[in-house]
């Protein structure tokens, strides 16, 4: 055997191999949601269910005092709604802050907003519940639209590419006469499509995987995601093993799918937010 | 004929700029609501008696929700355990995510590179609590797929999460799965701007791959260590969703992290506490944060 390609064979085994590990867990999830507790202690890695038995998606068409339908529906509306909101909101925020940073409060903004995303996430839903309390907003699907409409990642992407802007352009159409909106909507907009394709990507399997403060929000299980549904199962039902792992494998699969579909765009999105941040 | 007073520059920018401040408008009252307002009221509300928290004047008391909770042996203990998980997570994850990008961006790898990007990076998108509860599964002593895997290679068994010794183990392992994919993309992503022609140039002088590596790669990927450890010190410093799913601060109060005793807290309606333990955490966090941050930036890498 040729000595130089033993190198070559090592770094396939070793990432194989890995590969494997890493995508096991999600194999193991999806066959087992169609096997039995005593088929799994009799075989635990069975690469292949005796049998479609599709009962665990029969149990869980209601969990914890929600149905299956209401739960998913209500995924896809916080999770749609609020990467709608975040998307305009930040894009529009980065727009005018990186136009002119040194307007009176634009730098007041910013730090008020770096301040937010360095305070641990989970620990901000605690008094966000005290705050939703004052608002009026507990057990609103608006508080928890409005709460998941905020991200850092978000922002760095829109400031990252507003910032590279060409001046030059705006300047341009402002001296032939174009408003604020006209320069936004005609000059800025058309060139901008590509970065909020990524983010709207991006805010949309972040969103889908909260569950805290969908949690820490709500009211009732009226309200809840599929996330949130899963954990109160885990709590609530922890030895129906084939229930959690139907569950798991439906509360996996949206985000899976889109990610493949669109895998490189979202890992150069997330690498670019996150080290400009 | 009588002239106004001019407008003041500032006064005249803002007028001028209106459209701009209606387009930040949005962002700054989210801002405002759900980042400034929360942070305020928890650190206020650590100062604050726990039955009164839910008044817009609360009573109240000082630093005895910050004496309560620093005389608590298990709020103690569970800083020691935070600061322990933390210091261990951050080094595993960001060796593991180095040594991997550097495997993947070889040259060894062209065919299936895509794919093994794509298989360790699926984790970070997946909904956590799912993943968490397929590792809980996995590490089952009955019926998991760790033990069997072990059992058929014939290796002792894994305590998991069910034994004090070894539910660190599991939660690190458990943990590393989810989030060493984000680490990974980030050096892969810093790998692209490398210069190709030290590494050549050092080639000619002789240098061998190790050394190569030591001297002029890691070099130059400084900036991405950096990140990649501060990002790191802040995700797992505030670990909290893999407890939650996984342990519930157990076995014997051996993973009682620093962000779910805080969430107990809370749940007991101990306001009070749970914000002095919060405040608690945030100042360790931007401490820390800053700390290695200077520490990885004074250090001499060559």
């Amino acid at each position: 055997m040729n000595v130089a390609r033993i190198p070559k064979i090592l770094a396939y085994v070793g990432a194989i191999l890995l590969s494997a590990v890493f995508i096991y867990p999600y194999y193991w999830m999806f066959i087992g949601s169609f096997r039995s507790t005593e088929q799994i202690l009799t075989a635990p890695l069975r690469l292949l269910p005796e049998a479609f038995n599709l009962s665990a998606y029969g149990e869980i068409v209601s969990v914890g005092g929600a149905s299956l339908l209401r739960l998913t529906i209500n995924s896809f509306w916080i999770t749609t709604a609020s990467t709608a909101i975040a998307v305009t909101v930040t894009a529009l925020g980065a727009y005018a802050l990186t136009r002119r940073p040194k307007l009176l409060g634009f730098g007041l903004i910013r730090y008020g907003f770096l301040l937010t995303i360095m305070y641990p996430f989970m620990l901000l839903v605690i008094p966000v519940f005290i705050v939703m309390f004052h608002l009026g907003l507990l057990g609103t699907y608006t508080g928890i639209i409005l709460f998941l409409s905020l991200g850092p990642i978000q922002f760095f992407l829109f400031e990252q590419f507003f910032r590279s802007f060409p001046r030059e352009l705006i300047d341009a159409a402002l001296i032939d006469g174009a408003s604020e909106l006209g320069v936004l909507f005609r000059v800025v907009l058309p060139v901008a499509r590509p970065v909020v394709g990524t983010v709207t990507l991006i805010t949309f399997l972040l969103n889908w995987s909260q569950w805290f403060p969908v949690l820490v929000i709500s009211r009732t299980p009226d309200t809840y995601t599929l996330p949130a549904a899963l954990l109160t199962m885990n709590s609530e039902l922890g030895t129906n093993f084939q229930g959690i792992m139907a569950l798991a494998t439906l509360t996996t699969l949206p985000v899976v799918v889109v990610f493949i579909l669109t895998q490189r765009r979202v890992m150069h999105g997330i690498a670019a937010g996150a080290i400009k941040g | 004929m009588t002239r106004a007073q001019p407008m003041p520059v500032w006064a005249h920018e803002m007028w001028r700029y209106r459209v701009l401040y209606l387009f930040v408008l949005p962002f700054a009252a989210l801002v405002v609501l759900f980042g400034l307002w929360p942070i305020v009221q928890s650190i206020i509300l650590s100062f604050a008696s726990s039955s009164t928290a839910f008044r817009l004047s609360p009573d109240y008391v000082g630093l005895e929700n910050f004496q309560t909770i620093f005389a608590d042996r298990r709020f103690i203990a569970s800083l020691r355990v935070t600061l322990l998980y933390t210091a261990i997570s951050v080094v595993l994850n960001v060796a593991f995510a180095l040594g991997y990008a550097v495997l993947l961006n070889s040259g060894y790898l062209k065919r299936g590179n895509t794919f093994f990007r794509l298989a360790v990076f699926l984790p970070v998108i997946t909904p956590d609590v799912a993943g968490f509860i397929v590792w809980k599964w996995m590490y089952n002593q009955n019926f998991g797929a760790v033990n069997a895997v072990l059992g058929s290679l014939g290796l002792p068994m894994f305590g998991g999460i069910a034994d004090t010794d070894t539910v660190l183990t599991a939660l690190v392992a458990a943990e590393l799965w989810k989030h060493v994919g984000f680490y990974t993309i980030i050096f892969l992503t810093n790998m692209q701007l490398l210069d190709p022609a030290l590494d050549e140039a050092a080639k000619i002088d002789g240098a061998t791959a190790w050394r190569r590596f030591w001297h002029v790669t890691l070099p130059q990927l400084r900036p991405a260590i950096t990140i990649n450890a501060v990002f790191a010190l802040i995700q797992f410093l505030k670990t909290f969703t893999v407890v939650i799913v996984m342990t519930k601060g157990g076995p014997n109060f051996s993973t009682n992290f620093i962000s779910y005793y805080a969430f107990q807290k809370f749940d007991q309606a101990a306001y009070g506490e749970a914000m002095a333990m919060a405040t608690t955490l945030f100042v360790l966090v931007l401490f820390l944060t800053y700390f290695l941050y200077w520490v990885l930036e004074r250090t001499d890498w060559r």
